[in-house]
């Protein structure tokens, strides 16, 4: 589905990412955790061609087309209401103005916000706000989704409402994600492979952790299973290792 | 909340009364000389008659004419030139200088040099107007667009947007926004243009007759005249908010109920 292959990426002189290679196969569910400043969303950034790499190549088996983006931000026309949002990426795809608000109020009712069409961004709560981000991200039918910390700025009952929903869609629908989070659990709990990177700047990939529990995952059921705790402290201890090391003592 | 709104109002409608009854009193007691202040219902009177006799029309249309044309020139080449600066980076180069030399001035010393070059008729006043909000709303377009919100042009890109659908959803929406959010000052600006303009050298319009009630020291027709294009700019100032929030609904709108 996606391969990254001895990826680099930099601002100005700055080298960034440094040898990067990565891959998220059909139907896996794929994270990267890192430090802060490691380039996680840099890597999101040049998959998505929004960053052009420095060297090395990002390969999409079904092209541009079927990348869904679903950002921190919400980042919402302020200006369209949450139906003119869902159905802007369809008006793209060149669905008639008709079509495509049909289409988004379908995509509206599947993500509870039946109803809420006619609203503006700033007249919805943030959940609801993102429940319309995703909705507009999945009416394009992507088979790809990169998710930048999506959730991050939702309180947590909230946030476990919404991860779990959406991962009950990628489940059922096959969909591969790569997800960025600095969150180990949650890393742990949606992925089937984690990719940990090490501190930037020339951050690279420092390991890979394959998570067999089993799927569908309810997300409470998913951290008691036998496997996770010990993957957890790993993947923690890994993390701490990283940002201890003489290297980034050096840059502190 | 209304309560509130409506007891503001009538304060603020009881202090402004009782302003004009204590300059009424004052001026009929001859505590202050009526020769400079005269009281206000001289000043209503000769306003009156300015409307009765209809000597005021022709300067009105004058006013509002050289304005309202000024103001729609000064729009279309504001948002024309701020587009361009925005999007072309040698536009950019050559225009950025000559807006912040221009923004940097008190603009209405160009007053006499238009009345120069292109008379004492409407023209030069007209093109006073245009220069006073031309250069208030090029810099609304321009840091508009460059000010831009990257997430919203991040957002289009990612769902295949290309440079016609950024500028449909992202570009011309957030300009649209500066742009409304700078009309009330810009008809100030243009009826200052055209009053200013009438001021240096005119046959007709109110800042014309206004230089005319100072040159003749006629104090009564001067503050009316003050009071008369304060309003006008009133009328102009609530009509450009109302489009403003007729266009800009999305941002007006107040906050709906929202479920839990």
């Amino acid at each position: 589905m996606l391969r990254v292959r001895d990826l680099e990426l930099g601002y100005g002189q700055e080298l960034i990412i440094e040898g990067v290679n990565l891959e998220v196969a059909a139907g896996q569910f794929v994270s990267l955790v890192g430090p802060s400043g490691s380039g996680k969303t840099s890597i999101l950034r040049a998959v998505n061609g929004l960053l052009i790499p420095r060297s090395g190549s990002v390969e999409l088996s079904d092209g541009d087309a079927a990348l869904g983006f679903l950002f921190q931000d919400d980042a919402l026309l302020p200006w369209r209401t949450a139906r003119e949002n869902v159905a802007l990426g369809l008006r793209i795809r060149k669905f008639s103005k008709d079509a495509a608000l049909t289409e988004a109020d379908g995509w509206l009712a599947r993500l509870g916000l039946e109803g809420f069409g006619g609203r503006f961004p700033h007249q919805l709560s943030g959940g609801q706000r993102k429940r319309v981000a995703i909705a507009q991200i999945l009416a394009i039918k992507p088979k790809l989704l990169l998710m930048d910390e999506p959730f991050a700025s939702l309180d947590a009952i909230v946030r476990t409402r919404i991860t779990q929903e959406l991962l009950n869609w990628v489940e059922r629908e096959h969909l591969s994600v790569l997800l960025v989070t600095h969150d180990l659990e949650e890393a742990l709990t949606v992925s089937d492979r984690i990719y940990l990177l090490s501190q930037g700047p020339r951050a690279r990939v420092l390991a890979s952790y394959d998570v067999s529990i089993p799927r569908p995952r309810d997300i409470f059921a998913t951290r008691k299973h036998p496997s996770f705790t010990p993957l957890l402290e790993r993947l923690w201890n890994d993390l701490s290792d990283t940002m201890n090391s003489p290297e980034v003592e050096a840059q502190k | 909340m209304t309560t509130d709104i409506k007891k503001t109002g009538v304060r603020r409608f009881f202090s402004l009364f009782m302003l004009v009854i204590i300059w009424e009193v004052l001026s009929r007691a001859g505590i202050i000389n009526p020769f400079y202040v005269p009281a206000p219902t001289a000043v209503l009177r000769v306003v009156f008659s300015l409307f009765s006799e209809g000597t005021i029309f022709s300067h009105l249309e004058a006013t509002f004419f050289a304005s309202l044309v000024g103001l729609a020139i000064g729009l279309v080449l504001g948002i024309s030139l701020g587009f361009a600066a925005a999007l072309i980076s040698w536009v950019a180069d050559v225009l950025e200088p000559i807006m912040l030399l221009l923004n940097a001035i008190p603009r209405v010393i160009l007053a006499p040099l238009f009345v120069i070059w292109l008379g004492i008729e409407i023209p030069s006043k007209i093109a006073l107007a245009v220069v006073l909000v031309a250069v208030l709303i090029f810099f609304a377009v321009y840091n508009g667009i460059k000010d831009v919100n990257q997430l919203l042009v991040d957002r289009v890109k990612t769902l295949g947007g290309g440079r016609m659908v950024l500028l449909r959803e992202v570009y011309v929406p957030s300009v649209t926004a500066w742009v409304l959010g700078s009309l009330k000052i810009a008809v100030g600006f243009a009826f200052t243009g055209a009053c200013v303009g009438e001021f240096v050298a005119a046959t007709r319009g109110l800042g014309y007759l206004l230089q005319f009630a100072q040159s003749t020291y006629n104090a009564a027709l001067t503050i009316g005249l003050i009071f008369l294009i304060m309003a006008f700019v009133l009328i102009l100032f609530f009509c450009a908010e109302a489009i403003e929030r007729r266009l800009l609904r999305w941002r007006y709108r107040g906050p709906s109920e929202k479920p839990a």
